[in-house]
């Protein structure tokens, strides 16, 4: 094993968790504002890689347009679902909510394998064809520096969000004591709807631009799903920096295990460290004391 | 209050549709038994657990559509014995314990006569117990070698067993010249018993497994893996897996450049593999059975009678070309009806397991099909062809 084996794993290890990053961001925001975790975030992924792939080969629309147009379609899942599912349930119980979640993934899912088939689909074209770039020796795919900058710009608006806005603020506001901010005039019910809409529009960010490597499917958000979950409770469900670093330290993990131990133990090394972390840090690796700030 | 109750109402319906998307996952369909019309005698059940959903969604969904077309026509060609076949489905989800009490389900409460199933290796092994209990044959349409290897009188096979067809890949290898191979498969029941097989037979081939690394079905990555296949000296690299994640394997090679060619299974003969590897799947190769180029039989041959007219029915029926998939769920259902056919009316599935066991030169999708008391998978390598993939679509190689 050499060093630019090492830095190829870490290459590897950074763009799949940034992928991870993207999908525990939504749980995040979601948690935040409800204090629950939303177990069809996965499905918001298969969404923007199904609709994506759909909109670009049956409809003909332009990848750009049928990367946006998946994006939006998919807020809109997420706001529906919210509007239809999480709102009448007035009283905000948690374990009532996270059932609804399940059921909302399972019901998202089998509604997609109906209408497109159990097959999975073709894959999208690359965002910027060309081949790989080689920096000494080490392989970086174009598509990876997509969705780290898509990442990166992820994370800072929804940072600035928090931090500059008066939206943001009301949603920080929320996460800390939803009656508290009621009763100061926040309408928290468009706090909640918002956060869905923004963790469906992340997670079909992430769908979409994943595509042009792996073909979606209508089963394929609950096993990334799982990898985002995890990443966010490594990450300690705090705010969208310490959910992009529990990914990013998620998929390092898991490349650097199935580098250098092996591969058949990749998703058990990453799980023995994720408890490991929990059981020193219960807070998560970047979670401050108390968990409701955002 | 108007409002609040409609709300209520809502959410009660909501509730209820959530509730019910789970359970409809599960509920079987049977198979129309009212196609040819009024017959004597009740319908002739056979239950099949196929998977639906899950990983091998792509294989399940194939088999379920080529055994509703054939019965539908079994059936208003006059059924068996003047009766109809009735098929229930069963979706096993791609899981084992669903599989199980799947094919519990159909022997305890619908009393087949036998069992088709699963699509999946570890769901077929599952199915086993069920199959024993009640003394129900069970034709099994996925390739793992230990479905027949470890041998049950009642268990039969119709794809090419693992055991046939990576010797047939390991020669090609041999000729070629590429004596150090790298394996990448993944921890499904099809591809770990591929790898089985492969390990106990490469030395018999003078080839070496220089380097064998696995990825779980839903990863999105492989590059990891790749990487260190692409430093392990091998010169090429064999692809063990049946899902869709081979596509990814191939996009990651070609991003990382990896520079040798690589081989895949009969797992991958699937054109979705072709559309979601795109430019990456050019020059890939795979062993799997004639039925993708139907020419390969010969033309006028008993094989590419038989092929070319389910080819047309499947296609004009779906509006797509079936996969090997399809082929070995027609396979499966004619061993059974076949076999039905040449018994009494009135016989029990002790009588039928043996008469299946008869089958001699029985001309399927797959290839000929001839068991014996020790061989439940019926098949040799004459059965086999190597496809490589060149603009966009597989070729017959040599």
């Amino acid at each position: 094993m050499t060093g630019k084996d090492l830095l190829q794993f870490i290459v590897a290890g950074l763009s799949s968790g940034a992928l991870y990053a993207l999908l525990a961001l939504g749980f995040t925001i979601v948690y935040a504002s409800t204090g629950v975790i939303n177990f069809a975030q996965g499905e918001f992924y298969m969404l923007g890689g199904m609709l994506g792939v759909l909109a670009f080969d049956s409809l003909g629309i332009p990848l750009v347009f049928a990367a946006l147009l998946a994006i939006l379609a998919t807020t809109a899942v997420g706001v529906l679902f919210e509007l239809l599912a999480i709102r009448p349930r007035k009283d905000g119980d948690p374990l009532a909510l996270i059932i609804i979640t399940v059921g909302g993934s399972i019901l998202i899912q089998s509604l997609t394998r109906h209408a497109v088939g159990g097959e999975e689909l073709a894959t999208l074209p690359s965002f910027s064809p060309g081949p790989s770039i080689g920096i000494a020796g080490v392989t970086i795919v174009r598509q990876s520096l997509w969705i780290w900058g898509i990442t990166a710009v992820a994370v800072v608006g929804l940072t600035l969000l928090y931090r500059r806005t008066r939206f943001g603020k009301a949603m920080r506001a929320c996460s800390i004591d939803r009656d508290g901010a009621r009763l100061v005039g926040i309408d928290t019910a468009r706090v909640v709807t918002a956060s869905f809409a923004l963790a469906a529009a992340l997670g079909a960010i992430a769908g979409v631009v994943i595509s042009p490597t792996v073909p979606p499917v209508f089963y394929s958000g609950a096993s990334i799903g799982l990898k985002g979950f995890a990443a966010a409770i490594l990450g300690g469900l705090g705010n969208p920096v310490a959910a992009v670093a529990g990914g990013l330290t998620l998929g390092l993990l898991e490349n650097i295990a199935s580098g250098f131990i092996s591969s058949t133990f990749k998703d058990g090394i990453a799980l023995v460290v994720l408890l490991g972390v929990l059981f020193v840090r219960p807070q998560g690796l970047f979670g401050g004391r108390s968990r409701e700030k955002v | 209050m108007g409002a609040i109750s409609r709300k209520a109402l809502l959410a009660g319906a909501l509730v209820v549709a959530l509730l019910a998307v789970p359970i409809v996952g599960c509920t079987s369909d049977s198979g129309s038994s009212s196609d040819g019309g009024d017959k004597g005698g009740d319908p002739y059940k056979i239950g099949v657990v196929v998977s639906l959903t899950g990983t091998y969604s792509g294989l399940g969904d194939a088999e379920k559509k080529a055994i509703e077309m054939e019965v539908e026509r079994i059936n208003a060609d006059g059924g068996v014995h003047d009766r109809d076949i009735e098929v229930v489905f069963e979706d096993d989800a791609t899981d084992e314990a669903q599989a199980q009490s799947a094919a519990e389900k159909l022997v305890q409460q619908d009393k087949v006569l036998a069992l088709i199933g699963a699509s999946g290796t570890g769901q077929s092994m599952a199915m086993r117990t069920a199959a024993q209990d009640a003394g129900v044959p069970q034709i099994s349409m996925a390739g793992g070698t230990v479905i027949t290897s470890e041998f049950d009188p009642l268990v039969f096979q119709t794809p090419w067993s693992n055991t046939l067809v990576v010797p047939y890949l390991l020669d090609y290898l041999n000729a070629q010249g590429q004596t150090k191979i790298a394996l990448i498969s993944d921890t499904g029941g099809f591809a770990k018993d591929g790898v089985a097989v492969m390990e106990s037979m490469v030395a018999d081939y003078g080839v070496e497994v220089v380097a064998s690394e696995v990825f779980n079905p839903g990863d999105t990555d492989m590059t990891t893996q790749l990487t260190k296949i692409k430093g392990s000296g091998a010169d090429a690299l064999v692809v063990w897996s049946a899902g869709k994640e081979a596509a990814i394997v191939l996009n990651n090679a070609a991003a990382l450049d990896l520079g040798m060619p690589i081989y895949g299974s009969h797992g991958n003969a699937r054109q979705e593999l072709i559309d979601g590897a795109g430019a990456a799947a050019e020059g890939f190769i795979f062993p799997a059975g004639k039925v993708l180029v139907p020419a390969s039989y010969g033309e006028g041959t008993p094989g590419y009678e038989v092929a070319t007219s389910f080819i047309d029915r499947y296609t004009e029926k779906y509006d797509a070309a079936p996969s090997t998939f399809a082929g070995h769920a027609y396979d499966a259902l004619y061993l059974v009806v076949e076999a039905m056919k040449r018994l009494p009316e009135d016989f029990t599935s002790e009588d039928l397991r043996a008469e299946i066991e008869k089958t001699s030169g029985f001309v399927g999708i797959g290839g000929t099909f001839t068991f014996s008391t020790t061989d439940h998978n019926g098949m040799s390598s004459s059965d086999l062809v190597l496809y490589k993939v060149e603009n966009g679509t597989w070729t017959v190689m040599q």
